[in-house]
């Protein structure tokens, strides 16, 4: 999961590398999805999410369609 | 600095007074703890010292650990991802304050604040041209604004290659 500075970088980057283009976020989509991912790691209780968990992590910063999909 | 929410501490009990379940999680939140408060990943030996344990009981703990993929070991049984964190250098550099630690990727980067409720900078650069593209969380808000992540490979396949997602 990488960073890019534009679109066209990305396009450059899966040239060079021969891999399709794959999904893509905003690095505001990125910071959001990494506090909900994240902000609970640290607690004693803490458990892997599962699936459905991680879909709707997914559809909550906008995150949607087959290229997110880990059920069905 | 503060670390926010573990409350967990090196056993004073040897391991074999808790149960797989206790271990599990007691060994990691001390990865965790030692990974923030150091800025380095206990070694199998550190963890067998502080649990009073055997090194095949933590490298069997481990190895549950791992089975969320939330902790990936090495050939060897050390970890190298302790998510966020990576236990080897990356190009996803986190400063906060005077540490500091490596994401695996741009979202375990952004993680690493997430985690910790702290402002930090994150010395990002392209993934295609390795132009700087630092990044900084100040008072829970993303700063800069400017740059798309592009991932790999479909959610589904993340953990086929996590090296390479």
């Amino acid at each position: 999961m990488l960073l890019f500075r534009s679109e066209q970088h990305i396009d450059r980057w899966c040239s060079q590398w021969k891999r399709p283009r794959g999904g893509t976020l905003s690095l505001a989509q990125g910071w959001k999805l990494a506090q909900l991912w994240y902000g609970d790691r640290l607690s004693q209780h803490w458990q892997p999410k599962t699936a459905p968990e991680a879909e709707s992590v997914f559809r909550e910063v906008g995150l949607v369609g087959k290229f997110w999909k880990l059920t069905g | 600095m503060p670390e926010a929410r573990a409350e967990y501490r090196t056993p004073k009990t040897r391991h074999r007074h808790m149960s797989k379940s206790q271990l599990d999680s007691g060994l990691r939140v001390f990865v965790y703890r030692r990974m923030i408060r150091t800025g380095r990943c206990p070694t199998v030996a550190d963890m067998a010292k502080a649990f009073k344990s055997s090194t095949k009981t933590i490298l069997s703990t481990l190895s549950r650990l791992s089975e969320s993929h939330a902790f990936l070991q090495q050939e060897n049984g050390e970890l190298w991802r302790v998510a966020p964190f990576s236990a080897i250098p990356t190009p996803f550099p986190v400063t906060i304050g005077n540490r500091s630690w490596f994401g695996n990727c741009i979202w375990d980067a952004l993680g690493i604040p997430a985690m910790l409720s702290k402002d930090a900078r994150i010395d990002a650069s392209c993934g295609c041209c390795n132009l700087a593209m630092p990044v900084e969380i100040c008072k829970g808000k993303l700063l800069a604004t400017r740059g798309i992540i592009h991932i790999a490979v479909p959610a589904c396949e993340w953990y086929k290659d996590v090296a390479f997602t």
